[in-house]
């Protein structure tokens, strides 16, 4: 639970360090797993760098729409406030939606075979969340409900979290659940050769571990939501849903053009 | 390809250094479209070095900018956080 790291003279934020650390790390063993797979690393880093774009685009974008009721758009082209609305905020939803996309496109544009990537390494999404995850719990956002169980956490004065209560350490559980999915989804490309299952396999897995942790949270007052869930459970259920009546179908499509 | 990854690198890292975190979200942009052409460039059988050169920059460029950027981004300033 520390804002900052300190290395020597320098003082870095922990949020974005750990994103970092999460990216390496997860560049670094693609990298790794690559060589033995035969694939480029130069293709992973092109497909990377649009679904970067394609998050950055789409988190930014649905964080505006969240928020639509809040902002003054009058003021929007002004410098100060524009800037100020960059450094607002970020949906994590928005920006999956939008880097799906983006990856795509980087597939047909640059005809890079985007499916041996998502079977092969789907789970460093995960991965990197997950470091993100304890991003969270270092910078005191994203925090859970009071609880006074075991592992329970009291944030200090100067993180996001209410200070002085004991709450659930929802970040950090995320984050175990995200390396266990992580897990999951690479032993899942040793053993399934369909990219689109591998994919499923994921969107279903943490659309319903989100919808879940989503009751461990407390950050309510700051996070949209309407009628009985919050956005986030809203797009697990939509999610859930594109699953349902979409894969039955696709899968057999691939099954009908491996048979031919 | 590598010099325009090349160039956009040097941008970054100079926005970076300019702006201290204000100009994050340029600089990540601008990385990762030299990461692309960087990466693009080295598929190349010519300009390997140039190209390469292009992509340690423009990560170095988003690497800095993503730890400026995003720690305004999500714990500085918090609006709302909805990461």
């Amino acid at each position: 639970m520390h804002l900052y790291i300190q290395i020597g003279e320098l003082q870095l934020p922990s949020y974005s360090l750990m994103i970092v650390l999460g990216l390496l790390t997860g560049n670094f063993l693609v990298w790794i797993l690559g060589k033995r797979y035969k694939m480029m690393f130069e293709d992973f880093l092109i497909l990377e760098a649009y679904t970067c774009l394609g998050a950055l685009g789409g988190s930014k974008g649905l964080y505006l729409f969240v928020m639509r009721d809040h902002i003054q758009w009058d003021r929007f082209f002004e410098p100060e406030y524009f800037s100020s609305l960059m450094l607002g905020g970020f949906v994590f939803y928005g920006g999956l939606i939008g880097g799906v996309l983006c990856f795509f496109l980087a597939g047909k544009i640059h005809r890079i075979d985007t499916g041996a990537f998502i079977r092969r390494f789907m789970f460093v999404v995960p991965l990197i969340h997950g470091f993100g995850r304890i991003g969270c719990f270092m910078a005191g956002c994203c925090y859970g409900r009071p609880y006074n169980g075991p592992g329970a956490v009291i944030f200090p004065e100067n993180s996001m979290a209410p200070a002085g209560i004991s709450l659930f350490p929802v970040q950090l559980a995320e984050a175990v659940c995200l390396f266990a999915l992580a897990g999951i989804l690479y032993l899942a490309s040793l053993k399934i050769k369909s990219p689109l299952a591998v994919m499923a396999l994921y969107f279903a897995l943490y659309a319903v571990l989100r919808f879940v942790l989503e009751y461990f949270r407390y950050d309510d007052a700051e996070r949209g939501g309407f009628w009985l869930f919050s956005t986030s459970q809203w797009i697990s259920i939509g999610i859930v849903a594109a699953l349902a009546l979409t894969v039955p179908l696709l899968v057999r499509r691939e099954k009908r053009s491996v048979r031919l | 390809m590598g010099i325009v990854s090349l160039i956009l690198g040097i941008i970054a890292i100079i926005i970076d250094i300019a702006t201290l975190g204000t100009g994050g979200i340029v600089s990540v942009i601008l990385g990762v479209i030299g990461i692309i052409f960087g990466a693009l460039g080295r598929k190349k059988a010519e300009g390997r070095g140039i190209a390469t050169a292009g992509l340690v920059l423009s990560i170095l460029g988003v690497i800095f900018g993503l730890i400026v950027y995003i720690a305004c981004v999500a714990c500085v300033a918090g609006v709302a956080s909805l990461v």
